[in-house]
């Protein structure tokens, strides 16, 4: 059975990087394309994410992912192309259709901006072990209940889906027909659906138990069975990401003032 | 020093009006391995949740009396207070794992880790506990690729780990086979050795007999009986409350085979033989 | 007279490992324990019979028919097979309802499905319970709802998967009946048990399933006196019979009966 993760067991240089490192790297590379809103330098954070993505042998997974977005990105390129209230200069006009120079710039902006973002998560999510990942959280911080809904939420659907087998048989078994037209289907649905739900009302409730009782709710400070791995350079990767960000900031009020 | 207390207990869930526990008064002494039975519906499970405190904190309802675990009056403490004195292992395994943890070994951990237990003991307690359950075989596998009956000893290892000074077991051995039934009690056996005191519900009356020192037996939330396998299964009244005895003191009951010291009938193969070789 | 007739029956989920290997069986009329350890195969075999899943290579013929050539629903009428949890199948407010939907899914009429449903509740005496919730109900009691909502299709072939699980002694006697009242009706039986000592008490015949392979079948009684072989499967002798061992009686006991009679004539 696989669990639900994207991670991708790989050698690199991400691989070797902290995982608060890359959540921070994922903080900053979006701040600031949203600090300073300049396509060049919003291009320029992007094409840095997307090398990254390649230096961590990860990019094939993440084209899936941005071509789905495509969909969300052309809507943008439309909207704003039309509406974008500050259209002044016209660009081009395809038939009753006119494009302004303002309205597409700023959706290239807004583009830009959202790719970034997909890229950045993925850098994250693709090159870092979850489980270790929510543990770095934990250390700094984060409420052990909430590490834990995170890191169960991803062991749901295969939890699911053995469950799901389980009714599937016991429905057929019962001369259930689940195979055939759409019809035959939709009257599955009940009996199959019925107990699933009900299953996990009562699943919840008893492994809410099972956790009380091995001390999910203990105040006492947590312990890991796994020993946190030494990164190097962590320290120096991390102060250049809050320096960036740091300039990003300056940059803005200077804007601001002049 | 009694390890654990019950004084007039009285306890029904939230939006019902039957007294699952009906005024329960008994106590424990550290080491004892205690068989808790009764038939279905009779408040086995419900007593397990008052001693582990998930009654009244976790089930809310109306309660009366008093437990006392390790000295620690229940419904004064919270269940995180509690859980470090108290384990429990019940019967459903899939429900028992967390879902959290991608292996065996990561799931033994998970109560360790929240007890805030040193690293080097949480390995040492894991590899422990695989021994004991002999699934050391599967420590890297997903707890949910498992079947049944290796979930189950999965769940019990998860809670031995912690080392508890109460372990409460409710049907614990449900979807093991006869020999893995038979491991799990000696496991068992062997914990109230290091001082570890067990209460267990079963159904497996022929078991009990030969590894209990004693027996709690309730019917409809009241306490009937509590007293050694041979006395309380020499009761003549077992079947008014859905219990049969076990196949030993049946066939002895039937042939008139009594203990001559005392006039209880075996309750083991070798009380019987050792009845029977005096006889001929 | 039904009949299961088993030919060569291998099966495996990925190349490497065989669940099953080489099973032939042959069961008529009489009812019959399946018996072994965790693993051993047991619940992937009556899977199999079902039509659940389906053989990597051999055959089963259900009263003739092979089960290769029909549907896992068609063959409901043939054989009913009742699962260890009944909350996977569970999804009616009623147990009525409940009991009346496999009936009513191989074609009988609102009527006769309600006059079958209610004998079946009768036979679990769960009769007063007809409007009821299933979830208003313990597990055990869901556990006889799961095992009536199959006798109320009336199949000639029952299979329980390990119906003793958690039930007690009324649960058992109660359990006892139903197998005993299928039989007379002439209807072939079949149940997965780690009970031995309930294997040995009700079924005529046990199957001895191990590391995918039938060690050993054959009249129960004969099974469950020799110790060794069921050591061999990881199993144990029936209570009774580990009696009649450490007494030194030779012989075959299955029951209380038995061994009392044994004892008395020495």
């Amino acid at each position: 059975m696989s669990t639900m993760t994207l991670y991708v067991e790989k050698n690199s240089i991400l691989h070797n990087t902290a995982p608060l490192t890359k959540v921070l790297y994922v903080m900053v590379s979006i701040a600031i394309t949203y600090l300073i809103p300049e396509i060049a330098f919003v291009l320029s954070v992007a094409i840095i994410t997307l090398l990254l993505l390649i230096l961590g042998k990860v990019f094939r997974k993440i084209v899936p992912i941005l071509g789905l977005s495509i969909i969300l990105i052309l809507s943008i390129i439309i909207v704003q192309g039309f509406f974008h209230p500050q259209n002044q200069t016209i660009l081009f006009s395809i038939g009753f259709v006119t494009f302004y120079k303002e309205g597409l710039s700023y959706a290239a902006l807004l583009t830009l901006r959202v790719m970034n973002m997909i890229m950045s998560f993925g850098i994250l999510i693709l090159t870092t072990k979850h489980d270790e990942l929510v543990e770095a959280m934990i250390k700094k911080g984060l409420s052990p209940k909430i590490g834990y809904v995170l890191l169960s939420v991803l062991q749901l659907i295969p939890q699911m889906r053995t469950t799901m087998a389980k009714i599937t048989d016991a429905q057929r078994s019962r001369g259930m027909e689940t195979e055939g037209s759409l019809l035959v289907r939709m009257k599955a649905f009940f009996p199959l659906i019925g107990p699933v739900v009900l299953n996990s009302i009562n699943i919840t409730r008893e492994r809410a138990i099972a956790l009380e009782v091995r001390g999910f709710s203990s105040n006492q400070k947590r312990s890991f069975l796994n020993i946190s791995k030494e990164y190097r350079y962590q320290t120096a990767i991390q102060v250049i990401l809050w320096l960036t960000l740091a300039a990003a900031i300056v940059w803005r009020i200077l804007t601001w003032l002049s | 020093m009694a390890i654990i207390k019950v004084e007039n207990v009285k306890y029904k869930y939230p939006d019902t009006d039957k007294l699952v526990l009906n005024d329960m008064t008994f106590d424990v002494e550290q080491g004892e391995f205690i068989g808790l039975i009764g038939k279905n519906t009779a408040g086995k499970s419900t007593l397990c949740f008052a001693l582990a405190g998930l009654v009244p904190h976790f089930f809310k309802g109306a309660y009366g009396g008093k437990v006392l675990v390790n000295g620690l009056e229940v419904r004064q403490h919270e269940i995180g207070e509690i859980s470090p004195h108290v384990g429990l292992v019940f019967e459903n395994p899939f429900s028992q794992m967390t879902g959290s943890k991608y292996t065996v070994y990561e799931e033994i951990a998970f109560g360790l880790e929240n007890m805030g237990i040193d690293r080097e003991i949480i390995v040492n307690r894991i590899e422990e506990s695989l021994e004991l359950l002999d699934i050391t075989e599967i420590k890297d596998k997903n707890p949910f690729d498992l079947s049944g009956g290796q979930m189950q000893r999965v769940a019990i290892a998860s809670v031995i780990a912690l080392k508890p000074s109460i372990l409460i077991l409710d049907e614990p051995t449900s979807q093991l086979d006869p020999q893995g039934t038979e491991e799990v009690f000696k496991v068992i056996e062997n914990l109230t050795k290091e001082g570890i005191t067990i209460i267990m519900a079963e159904h497996k009356i022929d078991k009990m007999a030969g590894y209990t020192d004693r027996i709690l037996l309730i019917h409809e939330g009241k306490l009937i009986d509590f007293d050694t396998p041979a006395k309380l299964f020499s009761r003549e009244d077992l079947q008014d409350y859905g219990i049969i005895a076990p196949a030993v003191t049946r066939i002895s009951q039937s042939l008139g085979i009594q203990n001559k010291e005392n006039g209880l009938y075996p309750v083991t193969l070798k009380e019987l033989s050792r009845e029977m070789g005096d006889k001929r | 007279m039904n009949s299961i007739e088993v030919t060569n029956l291998s099966f495996s989920y990925t190349p490497e490992i065989d669940v099953l290997k080489g099973i032939h069986l042959k069961l008529d009329g009489e009812t019959t324990a399946i018996v072994g350890q965790n693993g051993a195969g047991k619940s992937t075999f009556v899977k199999l019979l079902k039509g659940l899943l389906r053989p990597t290579e051999g055959e089963i013929l259900l009263n003739g028919k092979n089960t290769k050539d029909y549907t896992v629903a068609s063959l409901a009428k043939e054989i009913g097979l009742v699962f260890q949890n009944p909350n996977d199948q569970i999804f009616k407010n009623t147990v009525i309802g409940e009991v009346m939907f496999g009936p009513l899914n191989i074609g009988q009429d609102e009527q006769k499905a309600k006059e079958k449903s209610i004998e079946a509740l009768e036979k679990v005496h769960l009769e007063k319970y007809l409007e009821t919730n299933p979830y208003d109900l313990s597990l055990s009691e869901r556990k006889l709802i799961a095992i009536a909502s199959i006798l109320s299709m009336d199949p000639n072939i029952v299979i329980f998967d390990e119906p003793t699980m958690g039930q007690d002694y009324a649960g058992k006697e109660t359990l006892k009946e139903i197998i005993f009242e299928l039989r007379n009706q002439g209807k072939l039986v079949l149940c997965i048990l780690h009970d031995m000592d309930f294997a040995a008490e009700v079924f005529e015949r046990t199957i001895v399933f191990n590391q995918g392979k039938v060690l050993i079948e054959g009249p129960s009684r004969d099974i469950f006196a020799q110790k060794e072989i069921l050591e061999q499967a990881y199993l144990e002798q029936p209570y009774v019979a580990q009696i009649a061992d450490e007494l030194g009686l030779k012989g075959s006991y299955a029951t209380d009966e038995d061994l009392l009679r044994a004892l008395k004539e020495e």
